[in-house]
């Protein structure tokens, strides 16, 4: 499967990529400016963390947040696309206590786990996109042998 | 090869699942005494509440058997094992033979010993027919025994259908084997603005009542109520398990190897009815957990089609979602040990707190590994404490980033690279890549 990669010499932690994420992916209004004064405020999926380096759900192979979501809520598509049934997720917060890479949001406004699905939708991930230092890549992820996409 | 699974939930559920992505064809059968399957027990407070409906607490499809060519057997209940010849027999007579058989009978509630428990109107919490029960009762006053997870959820439930709800818990604070006394006083605060009595140190001695219960005396007071929960705890059904002549640990649950195998050939066991080892504790103990049971029966799942799969060991973990609305998170230990224990071994026990007006963390430190978190308020990066926790990491000087509300993984990237022999799944190794 494909995941999202940053070139950390290109990645200049401009936070384009959760502006674009919050507003394009997450508001009701769709649009920038119109995005600011949504309510509750949309919230991103990509958090620009660390030296800069724009983070986002890994779409783990054995993914802990889809083992421990008590009703299912959290899931797979056939694509090994992790993401979250927003109308059944009952914000247990299961899900955030299992994430090894602290980006799913619990979302205390909107009531539900917050995580990026690589904007499974869309086809193509907006942060991928919008980058402009082209530094968000769409890579295919080495798999070891030894490992197989499972449940 | 011939699978028999005994349980309907998570343990039970999961172990289908892991076997049949190695083995489509061999038969297995699941039997389960519940008749309604495939509900996830962890949400029936929300039930009660009407936070969800039925159909919502299914954490798979209703097709589920169907999907993955299980024959379930369900409201049936198997009444005995026979080890030897391999056979298990079921209550409406019927033998059915198996070459491998897990064991995932998880718990029953503990039914305290109380005069008058037998009463009208004093229920439990664990199965579909005790969330109808506690939803139908007409009830007005509402008594919940005891104050861990499903206890103080109940609390919540009752007072959303407009009832009016007293906890009594034995111990010194609401949800005690969870939370520290201050991470535990901020539940217990947000409880009671929401108008919810909370007793603690406090235990129930009798109930009162003609038939139905009428009220409850507590050491220190009558509560008159037409409700009770009874959420005290869960004991593992080991019955089947001792019966067939099966090692029980020193605990109380099945014994199980680090495959999940317990001590007669070709029988597995998983979920609350099993003890094992704790990570965090370094020693036994019965993890009663959603979480846990579903890693269980993963692992034991792939061990029965012959797979070698090691369960690494379980690891406590309690999330305290907007149910309640104060986000909470807590994993592995809840305090430092007190006796010496720890010091005598080299290794001395540490607690690092740090708290603001509306969070609360704290890290319990055996040597330079980190054997506990508490997370109150900002809890997002939680998971991150969970996974150095369950790879028992030498976190070192990155204590003080571990308590910041800076955390996040790309600034402890060091970290996991300097242990990138525990961290060798793809997601991991990828990011460790990148160069920074």
């Amino acid at each position: 499967m494909q995941v999202i990669m940053v070139d950390q010499r290109k990645c200049t932690g401009c936070h384009q990529c959760e502006l674009w994420c919050g507003s394009e992916i997450a508001s009701e209004s769709k649009e920038i400016p119109f995005s600011f004064f949504d309510d509750p405020q949309p919230v991103p999926r990509v958090f620009v963390e660390g030296k800069p380096f724009a983070l986002q759900c890994r779409h783990c192979p054995d993914a802990p947040c889809v083992e421990a979501c008590p009703n299912g809520s959290m899931t797979r598509d056939e694509n090994g696309l992790v993401y979250v049934n927003e109308t059944t997720c009952i914000a247990c917060w299961m899900c955030v206590m299992a994430c090894p890479f602290g980006v799913i949001n619990p979302s205390s406004s909107l009531k539900v786990a917050i995580k990026c699905d690589r904007c499974r939708n869309m086809g193509y991930p907006i942060c991928v996109e919008i980058c402009p230092t082209n530094a968000l890549q769409l890579v295919e992820r080495e798999m070891p042998k030894t490992l197989s996409s499972k449940g | 090869m011939r699978y028999v699974i005994i349980g309907g939930s998570a343990a039970a559920i999961r172990a289908v699942e892991a076997i049949r992505s190695v083995d489509r064809r061999s038969p297995i059968d699941l039997f389960s005494d519940e008749p309604t399957p495939l509900f996830s027990r962890v949400l029936l407070p929300y039930y009660v509440a009407e936070e969800l409906p039925k159909k919502l607490l299914n954490f798979r499809p209703l097709t589920f058997f169907e999907d993955q060519e299980v024959t379930s057997h369900l409201g049936v209940r198997i009444t005995a094992i026979d080890p030897e010849s391999r056979t298990v027999t079921a209550d409406n007579g019927q033998n059915f033979d198996y070459d491998r058989l897990l064991i995932a009978t998880g718990g029953s509630p503990i039914i305290p010993p109380i005069p008058g428990v037998e009463k009208k109107g004093i229920f439990p919490l664990k199965t579909m027919q005790d969330a109808e029960n506690i939803y139908g009762s007409k009830g007005k006053r509402a008594v919940v025994i005891g104050a861990g997870s499903i206890g103080v959820e109940s609390c919540i439930s009752l007072k959303r259908k407009g009832m009016d709800v007293t906890l009594v818990e034995q111990l010194g604070r609401v949800l005690p084997t969870v939370f520290d006394d201050r991470a535990s006083a901020i539940i217990r605060k947000r409880m009671e603005d929401l108008g919810i009595k909370v007793n603690t140190g406090e235990r129930a001695v009798q109930f009162q009542g003609n038939g139905a219960v009428s009220s409850m005396s507590t050491e220190q007071r009558d509560i008159n109520c037409d409700l009770v929960v009874l959420s005290i705890g869960v004991n593992p059904n080991v019955e089947l398990a001792r019966a067939a002549g099966l090692e029980i640990g020193e605990l109380g649950g099945i014994a199980v190897n680090d495959r999940m195998r317990t001590s007669a050939a070709g029988i597995f066991a998983a979920g609350d009815v099993v003890e094992t080892k704790d990570i965090a504790l370094d020693k036994k103990s019965i993890n009663a957990i959603w979480p846990c049971a579903v890693e269980q029966g993963y692992a034991a799942g792939l061990n029965m089609t012959g797979k070698k799969v090691l369960y690494p060991g379980s690891l406590r973990m309690n999330s305290i979602g907007n149910f309640i609305g104060q986000p909470a998170i807590s994993i592995g230990m809840v305090s430092a040990p007190t006796e010496t224990g720890g010091a005598e071994a080299g290794e001395a026990y540490q607690e690092v707190t740090r708290s603001s007006k509306d969070t609360y963390r704290k890290l319990i430190l055996k040597g330079s590994r980190i054997v506990g978190a508490t997370l109150v308020g900002d809890t997002q990066k939680a998971g991150i404490l969970g996974v150095l926790i369950k790879k028992q990491i030498e976190v070192g000087e990155f204590v003080p980033l571990l308590m910041s509300h800076k955390l996040n993984f790309m600034e402890i990237l060091p970290l996991i690279r300097r242990h990138s022999d525990k961290f060798s799944e793809p997601e991991y190794k990828e990011l460790m890549d990148t160069g920074l």
